[in-house]
């Protein structure tokens, strides 16, 4: 349960919020690098954090994230031309460079100094593996790029895709955070889905569907546990790391490509779910691609020439109740990734917090939400830099491990909680 | 139809049976939060114990425990708090086996939630309260920070 002024501190993000504030301390997923392949390809509408903005790439294959609307009459400038170093309006052809500054207005004389004078707003855009990413806050506080291992690998070793989801960010993080619903919710695909079944762990969630669950603070957020009994003496542990303010790592199945998400909020009401699979080790093999493409494991499908899920709200997922007799899902809607958010935004737009009923084995969700409120109020009260900004603490992975009952999954997992590039992932 | 913002709004209110918890201080580092705690307003029926010693029969078979109520200081046993009880909250500083084992096993028999929470300032080694408790908390939760416990509380309804 949540007071209903503290779900509107952690829900809320636009410009002048307390969570707007933290989340513009970080580098965050703007688009994906494919959204904008070739110099002088059609400019992108970006909208983060309640901004709307413009995703561009020159002739020089500069990248620039500026405000959508032009500053002369305030139209759309993805209407513009991209072409010769800008993107120009194209409702009078005021022209502006990846930075927004103004460098052309046609109707003023030739060498006026007019156009100095105008700039819009701009937020720097750069790519580091698949991504395209952006900080919207302080440049004098500019952290460090980002240094996520998913991000880092050679690229034949990553693949990310992004989804829609019609739902405030938090909620969807939840999930991310909610080991417990997996031997609910996602049964079926722990027997079924390419990118996850197979590995002696998937046996033990579904034989122990009561795990027991561990949280501990990290550097950087939390380590999730959840404990479940494998062969006599040993628990099987999946250990999930959260690192402030939107990121998990799915802890990993056998030897398949491990898996974790962005949460980034488009507006109070809609987020960005970015879905990244990666193997520390070895390329991503050509049947692991096609899968990831077919929208299997963390993935989905698409209405066509849009980043919305095929199953969606306005069809009902595709809900199919024979599979769901069957038993091949537990939920009736295909696809893991898809069975969250179609009950994450089952929930609403902005989940009422003030009306639930949380249990114990909540306590990973309860604990983040204390996280993001403190980090939120020191920020906003003292400017004190949230945890995650720090390169150091984005070195996470997750792990999944068996252990005798005696060992603590924090000091047992240590180096296989922290990435080790060149290292193979702890998974059973 | 995923719920408009609107009905999201508009949500029903559920009729409002507050959870039946003890929140039992295990080991001497953990009395003066659990008192503190005991100070705030609940809206449940919490009730919040300091753990005292274990009773035992005469062949030496440990049966029940003393607890001490922390509003009135009074004596009370752990098998007359568990009765209707849904959720038992350990709070540990850094030891409480002894308490942990009887009060988990307890609750197993009576099919009650256990959670455990390690309160200790940062620095402070707290492995073997850890220890103790995994075997017997469905949760449990490390932390250097205090109010985390009211924190958690509130958000369980206690």
């Amino acid at each position: 349960m949540l007071k209903p002024e503290i779900n509107e501190l952690l829900t809320e993000t636009g410009p002048g919020t307390a969570m707007g504030e933290l989340f513009r301390q970080y580098w965050m997923p703007a688009l994906l690098a494919d959204e904008l392949p070739t110099n002088d390809c059609p400019p992108v509408r970006v909208k983060l954090l309640s901004e709307r903005l413009l995703a561009f790439r020159d002739s020089n294959g500069r990248y620039g994230l500026i405000d959508e609307f032009c500053a002369h009459r305030g139209v759309s400038l993805w209407f513009g031309r991209n072409e010769e170093g800008g993107l120009r309006c194209a409702y009078h052809g005021w022209k502006y460079d990846t930075t927004g500054q103004c460098i052309d207005v046609p109707s003023e004389p030739e060498g006026s100094r007019f156009p100095q004078k105008v700039r819009l707003k701009s937020y720097p855009l750069v790519q580091v593996g698949d991504v395209l990413w952006t900080h919207m806050g302080d440049p004098k506080l500019r952290p460090e790029l980002p240094v996520w291992e998913f991000a880092r690998v050679p690229a034949e070793h990553t693949y990310t895709s992004k989804r829609w989801q019609e739902c405030n960010w938090l909620q969807a993080l939840e999930g991310g955070i909610d080991s417990s619903h997996v031997s609910w919710l996602h049964s079926g695909g722990l027997k079924d889905d390419p990118l996850f079944k197979g590995a002696r762990g998937n046996t033990y969630n579904l034989t122990d569907r009561k795990p027991f669950f561990e949280v501990a603070d990290a550097d950087g957020g939390l380590f999730i546990g959840a404990r479940r009994n494998a062969e006599e003496g040993h628990y099987y542990w999946r250990i999930t790391p959260w690192v402030m303010p939107n990121f998990t790592m799915i802890p990993p199945r056998g030897d398949h490509p491990v898996h974790g998400h962005f949460w980034v909020p488009i507006d109070d009401e809609n987020c960005w779910t970015y879905s990244f699979d990666y193997h520390p080790t070895r390329p991503l093999t050509d049947a692991e691609l096609q899968a990831m493409r077919e929208g299997y494991g963390v993935h989905n499908q698409y209405v066509p020439g849009t980043f919305r899920p095929l199953q969606n709200k306005d069809n009902d997922y595709l809900m199919d109740r024979e599979a769901q007799r069957r038993g091949e899902t537990y939920s009736g809607v295909w696809g893991i990734a898809m069975q969250d958010a179609s009950l994450q935004e089952s929930m609403g737009p902005i989940v009422d917090r003030s009306k639930e009923r949380l249990v114990s084995t909540d306590s990973g969700i309860i604990q983040a939400r204390i996280r993001l409120r403190k980090a939120a109020e020191a920020l906003r009260d003292d400017g004190v830099i949230p945890p995650g900004v720090a390169p150091e603490h984005q070195r996470v992975r997750s792990a999944s491990v068996v252990l005798p009952v005696e060992r603590g999954f924090i000091e047992a997992s240590r180096e296989a909680l922290s990435v080790t590039p060149g290292t193979k992932h702890a998974s059973v | 139809m995923a719920a408009t913002a609107a009905e999201a709004r508009f949500r029903i209110e559920y009729p409002f049976l507050p959870r039946d918890s003890r929140i039992v201080a295990v080991d001497g580092g953990a009395m003066g939060v659990v008192r503190r705690a005991s100070q705030l307003r609940w809206d449940g029926s919490a009730r919040f114990l300091l753990y005292d010693a274990a009773t035992a029969k005469g062949n030496g078979e440990t049966t029940d425990a003393t607890l001490r109520d922390c509003t009135d200081g009074e004596t009370t046993l752990l098998s007359r708090e568990l009765d209707g009880a849904d959720v038992a909250v350990m709070v540990a500083g850094s030891d409480g086996g002894e308490a942990a084992a009887i009060i988990g096993r307890a609750c197993a028999d009576r099919r009650i939630m256990t959670a455990g929470v390690v309160l200790a300032p940062a620095g402070v080694h707290t492995n073997d309260a850890v220890v103790a408790l995994r075997p017997y908390a469905m949760v449990l939760i490390v932390s250097s920070a205090e109010d985390d416990l009211i924190d958690l509380l509130t958000a369980l309804r206690v």
